[in-house]
């Protein structure tokens, strides 16, 4: 009995299905055939919402997302639920990748998932009382009482952290030998920050690794509830850190279907420019820690020396280096300054001899291959199963890029090539992401050459704020311009998803407006995570040196993990 | 007998020049725990590298291992699910230790006023340094460095401190008489 949803509250033109929860397993099930990749799956605290004409009544609702790669489609399914019965049937059966988003709909929302292996807490340590995103759930931290932490408080959460190997269904030994449980983190330079991995070892072999995450969490998907759509933007900087404007992006990708506020080309372009500039300066710390990871002591020093040339380029026009919080609803917040278009000249003519170095140093280094050809391997199909995006998912072979397939920010006017691998393989991720840098090159380059002339800022009352000199104008724009500053613009209710290709896979904000200055739900699908909860798959029965070629090849940030 | 010794360790020229010696090895000398948490780390490790390298301040050691460092930057945001690891990885630092509490976050929870995040990784270990910025720039991290160092110039080894109160008998005597004096309600 699927319903079609009241089309004014869906903005980004995404197919959206109300199924009941009796038969949404059946439903899914149905679509996977056509829409292979779950690419998100969240909830949504109805009880305090206001705009909801048309939708059936519901305390809590699952929002389902998939995609197709044969249609290049999302599809989006929700499931009313009410308070007096919060449970689903679990989708594991169907998408293995469902496991985490289960575990995190549950540890945020409290919804249970019935027929679900593990439903654990993934994000908030055991310990936790409550359930997060729920709207009766303190969002500050002081709101929340003074922090103490006492002897007993600390083995306590000591304890909770212990790993047991019965919980998972671990076996502790086989025929006459005992497995040796190791504990990878969360404080290991080669976890790229606080990640926490349990490795199942039979003597030097991986039998069976369990990624444990949440040490990062710092709730940016409540601070969206809280935060005016204007002030989210320098939160969304920190969500992928290496990625800077590149979050920014992502965010007002989805916010401007909302709002309805049309980008002038100028606007665009300046923001392709930097975003594509992000992505080499997030590359290239890939770059040099992942060779670090291998044991190559020099070429972080070499890859970091050009990350600050590019960081030169990002303080002058930002002012900023890693967080620049550039990105504004209807543009970006101050146009180009004098002389930038020689700083980009310049290092476009710097950097592919610095790329081809790079190549000698790293690529074809016979022990830098040995490590990486052959290890992590993974097909199209599991890419696909398990909801890898990005160089990752390219190295398998798909060549498939939302800059090309869903062009968003006037991404269709430019030429560039997708890399793409063939074997799947870590080697093959350094392979794509080496080639994507200088791909991004091209794409700075025919920004500088055709830089469009006019305002950097769209003349929509949404467009926060409103340019400075319309405000000294008329007085309209001044009450907007105040307005806008002091509580911040009021977004019409509606829902959108707007997704782009990150650094690392495809990022996407599912945001919720109820018509107010805040956001009502603000849902983050990082690549990060997905590509995350894949690592058993391409580690089971190799070595530990392995695992670590793997972590460094998938290039994740924590912060793009737990959020 | 105890207070005979106590007193007989006043500044003069041998105890300090020990003092001296002690603190120029330990300052010129810190080697950091790498304890990266979220972005403060990313310019943590771009202030080793060749732009702005902190081997010019002798910290360029950096140890994956408690047990070899004396320095812990903590690089980032501190959650309540890391706040006890944290802890238990300074218990592991042999003493003496120092902690330069880097950006916003881990200083104060910085932007991340929430449910699962720490205001300040002070409410868990001393920190000695805090440092500004969100994330800050390696020249910050560097200044830090630099006031630690001064920092570790004024510790004493063999001098006590002059800020410690040390008792001898009679004043010890003295305050007892004190507390009698006023636990009486009507002294004569």
């Amino acid at each position: 009995m699927a319903a079609g949803a009241n089309a004014s509250l869906v903005k980004d033109g995404i197919q959206t299905l109300w199924v009941p929860r009796e038969e949404v397993h059946e439903k899914l099930r149905g679509l996977k055939s056509e829409y292979r990749m779950l690419y998100d799956l969240t909830a949504i605290d109805e009880r305090d919402r206001v705009h909801r004409e048309g939708e059936p009544e519901s305390d809590f609702t699952a929002v389902y997302h998939l995609y197709s790669f044969d249609r290049n489609e999302y599809i989006r399914i929700k499931t009313p639920l009410a308070e007096s019965a919060l449970s689903l049937d679990s989708i594991t059966d169907i998408w293995p990748a469902a496991d985490w988003y289960e575990r995190e709909v549950w540890d945020m929302f409290g919804i249970q998932f019935s027929g679900h292996p593990h439903l654990q807490r993934i994000l908030m340590p055991r310990t936790w009382v409550g359930h997060p995103l729920r709207k009766d759930h303190p969002a500050r931290a002081t709101e929340m009482g003074p922090f103490q932490l006492s002897e007993e408080k600390e083995e306590r959460e000591q304890e909770a952290l212990r790993f047991r190997p019965e919980e998972w269904g671990f076996e502790r030994s086989h025929d006459d030998s005992d497995f040796i449980f190791l504990n990878l983190g969360p404080q290991h330079p080669g976890t790229h920050g606080v990640l926490r991995i349990v490795l199942q070892l039979d003597g030097e072999a991986i039998v069976h690794a369990v990624p444990e995450i949440g040490f990062h969490h710092r709730g940016a998907e409540k601070m969206g509830e809280r935060q005016s759509w204007h002030t989210y933007i320098p939160y969304t900087d920190r969500v992928d850190y290496l990625g800077g404007v590149m979050n920014n992006l992502a965010y007002l990708t989805a916010l401007e279907k909302l709002a309805g506020v049309p980008i002038p080309p100028r606007a665009q372009t300046i923001r392709v420019m930097l975003a594509e500039l992000f992505r080499i300066i997030s590359h290239l710390v890939w770059y040099g820690t992942f060779a670090q990871d291998l044991g190559q002591m020099s070429p972080v020093f070499y890859t970091f020396n050009d990350r600050e040339r590019a960081f030169g380029i990002i303080e002058a026009v930002c002012g900023a280096r890693m967080h620049p919080n550039w990105f504004r609803l209807g543009g970006v917040a101050q146009d180009l300054p004098r002389g930038w278009d020689k700083l980009f000249l310049d290092f476009i003519d710097y950097f592919p001899p610095k790329l081809a170095e790079y190549d000698r140093e790293v690529l074809r280094n016979k022990i830098f291959q040995k490590r990486t050809k052959g290890v992590g391997v993974l097909t199209t199909e599991q890419a696909i199963e398990w909801g890898l995006t990005g160089p990752n998912l390219r190295a398998c072979g798909l060549e498939w890029d939302f800059r090309k397939k869903q062009p968003y920010s006037g991404y269709e006017n430019f030429e560039f090539d997708i890399p793409t691998g063939t074997h799947g393989d870590c080697y093959d991720r350094a392979v794509v992401r080496v080639e994507e840098m200088r791909q991004s090159l091209r794409i700075i380059e025919q920004c500088v050459r055709n830089m469009p002339e006019g305002p950097y800022k769209s003349l929509h009352p949404l467009a926060t704020p409103p340019l400075k000199e319309h405000t000294m104008e008329d007085i309209e724009t001044l009450i907007t311009h105040f307005l806008g500053v002091s509580w911040g613009p009021v977004i019409p209710p509606g829902e959108a998803l707007g997704a782009i290709e990150a650094t690392k896979g495809n990022n996407g904000y599912y945001l919720v407006s109820d018509g107010s200055t805040v956001s009502y739900r603000t849902r983050i699908r990082t690549p990060s995570f997905a590509h995350m909860q894949a690592l058993p798959l391409q580690v089971r029965g190799r070595m530990i040196p392995d695992l670590l070629a793997v972590l460094g090849a998938m290039d994740f940030v924590l912060a793009d993990i737990d959020r | 007998m105890a207070s005979f010794i106590q007193n007989q360790f006043e500044r003069n020229v041998v105890t300090t020049s020990v003092d001296y010696v002690f603190n120029w090895a330990r300052k010129s000398a810190l080697w950091p725990l790498t304890f990266g948490l979220a972005c403060c780390a990313i310019e943590m490790i771009a202030s080793s590298t060749s732009r702005f390298d902190i081997a010019r301040f002798g910290a360029e050691v950096f140890r994956p291992s408690p047990r070899q460092s004396d320095l812990m930057i903590v690089a980032g945001t501190v959650t309540l699910k890391m706040g006890p690891v944290l802890k238990r990885i300074w218990d592991q630092m042999p003493d003496p230790k120092w902690c330069i509490s880097m950006g916003a976050c881990s200083s104060v929870g910085g932007p991340f006023n929430t449910y699962g995040v720490l205001q300040g990784v002070d409410k868990i270990v001393p920190v000695d340094v805090y440092v500004t910025g969100c994330p800050p720039r390696p020249e910050n991290l560097f200044y830090a460095l630099l006031k630690l160092q001064d920092k570790i110039d004024q510790m004493t080894t063999l001098v006590k401190r002059p800020t410690e109160v040390r008792l001898d008998e009679s004043m010890l005597e003295n305050f007892k008489q004190q507390v009698r004096i006023a636990q009486i309600n009507n002294p004569a």
